[in-house]
């Protein structure tokens, strides 16, 4: 069992998100290197096709781990408020296989440079140790 | 590095990645205008002078350049820096 930074009651003090768009449960470690979350798809997802999560909804499991770690980080500086952000880009997309309900998903995004408030990252979706989703974002924080 | 190989290096590694006919960088034209850079592709830039030229410039260290002969002036001054 995973030990959380930031548990599913706690996600939205960190992340600006709100239902019923969230897409994920709890931050497992972040630091400047990059973060961890889970996330498990339940069958009330808003992203749903079918039984499968599209691919859209594990894009957005990778931004929103963004959202995140950098909240979180920014709340060990003081910030009370979840921290904007927007997606600038994403590139290098990879699709390995689909993401179904009741899967719980492992999210890790390396951050890989970082120019002023402008952070290159990798993510990659991953349910038990297979890749899902591989890409690389550009997230514009606020 | 002499200044001709970082030439040499800048020319190959920007046309590549930005799309650009390597003729169309010289020393007098404007950097961001020829790449066609958004503030979203420095990090891009970012990174490939890192892994190109071994050093990572900051936000600062930009506010100098306009040419490429600029970069090439701030490549020179931090190789030797370093």
């Amino acid at each position: 069992m995973n030990i959380m930074l930031i548990d599913q009651a706690k996600i939205k003090t960190i992340i600006p998100q709100r239902e019923p768009f969230i897409m994920i449960d709890g931050l497992l470690n972040a630091d400047n290197s990059g973060f961890n979350s889970t996330f498990k798809i339940v069958d009330t997802n808003c992203m749903l096709d079918g039984t499968s999560a599209s691919e859209g909804a594990l894009v957005e499991n990778i931004a929103q781990t963004c959202a995140a770690g950098f909240g979180y980080l920014s709340s060990l500086e003081g910030q009370t408020e979840p921290r904007l952000g927007f997606i600038g880009a994403v590139t290098k997309l990879e699709v390995f296989g689909e993401a179904h309900v009741n899967d719980q998903l492992d999210t890790r995004v390396e951050i890989l440079n970082t120019f002023e408030n402008i952070h290159l990252i990798e993510g990659t979706v991953r349910c038990n140790e297979t890749e899902l989703l591989k890409c690389q974002m550009k997230i514009v924080l606020a | 590095m002499e200044r001709s190989e970082i030439i040499s290096t800048t020319k190959k590694f920007l046309s590549e990645e930005f799309e650009v006919a390597i003729d169309s960088i010289q020393d007098d034209k404007n950097l961001r205008e020829t790449l066609d850079l958004d503030s979203l592709d420095y990090v891009d830039l970012v990174v490939l002078i890192e892994e190109n030229l071994g050093f990572k410039p900051t936000a600062d260290d930009f506010k100098s350049v306009e040419t490429f002969g600029d970069f090439y002036d701030l490549v020179e001054g931090k190789l030797k820096m370093a």
